[in-house]
C-alpha cells in the first residue's frame, strides 16, 4: 500500500545531480542572504550555457545584465528593499515559450506593481518612431484589465524632446544584437487583484503590447505574473496638528504608510469632503491644496547619516473614511528601516527614541 | 580532502577515512538528520550510522558523488528512526509535516490498483522530478529530500514563503497525477 512514507522514500529517486544542486544552495552559508538568488541565477545561467551553447547566452546575458542595472539604478541592495523580487530569466529562457517576453523583476509600493520586463524582437526601425508612433502596453489574457508601458530608462534621468528620448531608449533601454527592449509597467494592484479573481487564479497572464503606427501590433507574452510582497512601515503621529502661518489654515497629519518607492500621507482639514467631491471647483480650495503640498514636499523623512528626503507632491489624493491620502511615489529605493526622525518645518511628527 | 581521495581512504580501509568523512559532510548529514528527526540525539545516532554504513558499502560500491552517497543513507537512516519510533505526527519536526503535505498525492481510503516496488516508485520520482521546471524542482528537492522548512527555503531563495507553498502545492497536484497515471492513487 502506497503511503506518504513510502512516497517520501522513494525521494531517493530524484536525480543525485539535482539532489546536490538543491544541497549546494542550502549548505551555502558564506552566501550573503541578499545575493543567494543571483548566485543561483548565475549558476543556473552557467549550467545551461554549458548544456545550450553560446546562442542562448546572448539572450540570458542581456536580461541578467538589465537585472544588475535596475538593482543598481533602483539602489535595491544598498538600501535594503525587502519588496523587490527579482525572477530567474534563464528558466523563462529555458521554458522556451513562443512568448519573447521575460520577467526581469517587479516591486509592490502598495498602490501599484512596478513590472519590469524585456520583450523581443523588437525592431531597431521601431524604436526609431518612438515615442510619436509607437506605444506600449500590458495586459492580462482573458480580461479587459491592462495599462500603459514604457521603456525603462534610469531613473534619474531627465530628457527633453523626441530625439533625446528615442537616443536615451536605444542607449539605456534596447539591446541591438538580440533585438531586446526592456519595459516598465505600472499596474494598480486593485486591477491586478480583479484580474486574480476573475480569473480565479493567483498566477494571472501577463503580456505586453507594442503598436507601431495605427494598425501594427505585436503581443509579446503571455507569462504567469503574481503579485509580488509589499514591505511597508506605518508611523502614526498622533493626531499632529500642523499650522501654516502665510496660508493661515491648520491641518492634522495623522501618519504616513511608507515603503522603500512610495508614501502615503494622511491627513484631516475641514474642507478635505468638499473639496475631493466630484466637480468641486480646485481654485476655491487652493490654499488647501497648497498645503497639502506642504505636506508632501516640506516634510523632511531624516536617516541616521544625517540626510534627509523629501516624498515630493501628491500623484493622487483620494478622500477616504474623512482622510485625504497622498500618494507619493519615487525612483530609487530609500532605507525605510533607517528613517530616525520626520519633521515638517518646525515640527516634529515622529522621532525614533 | 576531494570526494575521490576520501573514497579511496575507504577503499584502502583507512581509519583517516571516517574522520576525514565527518569533517566534510558532518554538518550536511546532521542537517539532514536533524530535519527528518528532530532531536539532536537521534540526528547524531543517524551520522554515526551513516559512516558504520559506508563503512561497510564501500569499497564494493564506489559512489560518483559522494555527498548524495552519504546524505542518502543518512536520509533513509533517519526516516526509518522516525517510524520505528513513532514520531510521524504533527509537531513531531518537518518530516511530520512534510509527509502530512505528501499524503495530498496519495490515497482516498480505497485499495491500490497495483503495488509499486520501491524501486520502480523511485523511478517514477526520477522522471517526474526531470520533467519539473527549474525552480519547482529546487524547492521540491528542498522541501521532499532536505525537508528543509518552507520558510528556508524561500530565505535561500530569496521569494516568498506564498510562492514557495504556491510552487509545492503545483508540484504535488501534478505528482497526483503522475501517480493516477501508473494507478497509484485515485481521483475522488
Amino acid at each position: 500500500m502506497l503511503d506518504a512514507l513510502t512516497l517520501l522514500r522513494a525521494m531517493n529517486g530524484i536525480h543525485e545531480e539535482d539532489v546536490v544542486m538543491a544541497g549546494k544552495l542550502y549548505f551555502n552559508e558564506n552566501t550573503a542572504r541578499k545575493t543567494t538568488k543571483r548566485l543561483l541565477t548565475l549558476a543556473l545561467a552557467a549550467a545551461l550555457l554549458l548544456a545550450l551553447g553560446a546562442a542562448a547566452w546572448a539572450a540570458w546575458s542581456i536580461h541578467i545584465s538589465r537585472q544588475q542595472d535596475l538593482r543598481t539604478d533602483l539602489k535595491i541592495e544598498e538600501n535594503n528593499a525587502g519588496s523587490y523580487m527579482e525572477y530567474d530569466v534563464t528558466q523563462q529562457e529555458k521554458a522556451g515559450s513562443a512568448a519573447s517576453l521575460v520577467l526581469l523583476s517587479a516591486v509592490n509600493d502598495g498602490e501599484e506593481e512596478r513590472i519590469y520586463v524585456d520583450v523581443s524582437p523588437v525592431a531597431k526601425e521601431d524604436i526609431a518612431r518612438f515615442p510619436s508612433d509607437v506605444r506600449f502596453a500590458w495586459s492580462i489574457a482573458g480580461t479587459e484589465i491592462g495599462g500603459f508601458a514604457g521603456p525603462q530608462l534610469p531613473v534619474t534621468l531627465s530628457l527633453s524632446g523626441d530625439e533625446a528620448i528615442r537616443k536615451a531608449v536605444l542607449e539605456y533601454a534596447y539591446d541591438e544584437e538580440t533585438q531586446t527592449l526592456t519595459l516598465q509597467c505600472y499596474a494598480d494592484v486593485k486591477f491586478l487583484k480583479k484580474a486574480m479573481a476573475d480569473l480565479d487564479t493567483d498566477s494571472v497572464p501577463l503580456q505586453m503590447h507594442m503598436t507601431v503606427g495605427e494598425n501594427d501590433s505585436h503581443t509579446f507574452g503571455p507569462v504567469p505574473f503574481m503579485l509580488t510582497e509589499e514591505q511597508n512601515r506605518t508611523f502614526d503621529f498622533g493626531h499632529a496638528q500642523y499650522h501654516d502661518e502665510q496660508l493661515d489654515k491648520t491641518i492634522e497629519i495623522v501618519g504616513l504608510e511608507l515603503t522603500p518607492f512610495s508614501a502615503v500621507w494622511k491627513v484631516r482639514y475641514e474642507e478635505a469632503a468638499s473639496f475631493h467631491a466630484p466637480g468641486a471647483d480646485p481654485e476655491a480650495y487652493r490654499p488647501w491644496s497648497m498645503l497639502e503640498d506642504r505636506v508632501c514636499i516640506d516634510a523632511k523623512l531624516i536617516f541616521s547619516d544625517g540626510t534627509e528626503f523629501s516624498t515630493g507632491g501628491a500623484l493622487t489624493c483620494p478622500y477616504e473614511d474623512g482622510v485625504v491620502r497622498l500618494h507619493c511615489g519615487w525612483g530609487p529605493a530609500i532605507n525605510i528601516e533607517d528613517v530616525q526622525r520626520i519633521v515638517l518645518h518646525g515640527l516634529v511628527l515622529w522621532e525614533n527614541t | 580532502m576531494e570526494d575521490r581521495e576520501i573514497v579511496d581512504l575507504y577503499w584502502r580501509r583507512s581509519d583517516l577515512a571516517i574522520s576525514e568523512t565527518d569533517k566534510k559532510y558532518g554538518r550536511y548529514c546532521r542537517t539532514i538528520a536533524m530535519n527528518i528527526c528532530g532531536t539532536k540525539e537521534d540526528a547524531e545516532e543517524c551520522v554515526n550510522d551513516t559512516w558504520f554504513r559506508a563503512w561497510n558499502r564501500m569499497p564494493s560500491e564506489r559512489p560518483t558523488i559522494l555527498s548524495a552517497f552519504l546524505g542518502c543513507i543518512t536520509r533513509n537512516l533517519a526516516i526509518n528512526t522516525i517510524k520505528a519510533k513513532n514520531r510521524i505526527k504533527r509537531g513531531g519536526g518537518e518530516a511530520a509535516l512534510a509527509l502530512e503535505e505528501l499524503s495530498e498525492c496519495i490515497s482516498d481510503g480505497k485499495s491500490p490498483e497495483r503495488v509499486l516496488e520501491e524501486k520502480e516508485l523511485e523511478k517514477l520520482i526520477e522522471r517526474f522530478t526531470a520533467d519539473l521546471k527549474e525552480t519547482d524542482k529546487m524547492i521540491f528537492v528542498l522541501r521532499y529530500w532536505y525537508l528543509v522548512p518552507v520558510s528556508d527555503i524561500a530565505d535561500k531563495l530569496q521569494c516568498s514563503q506564498g510562492k514557495v507553498k504556491s510552487s509545492l502545492f503545483r508540484t504535488r497536484k501534478k505528482l497526483r497525477e503522475a501517480l493516477q497515471e501508473e494507478g497509484l492513487c485515485w481521483t475522488h
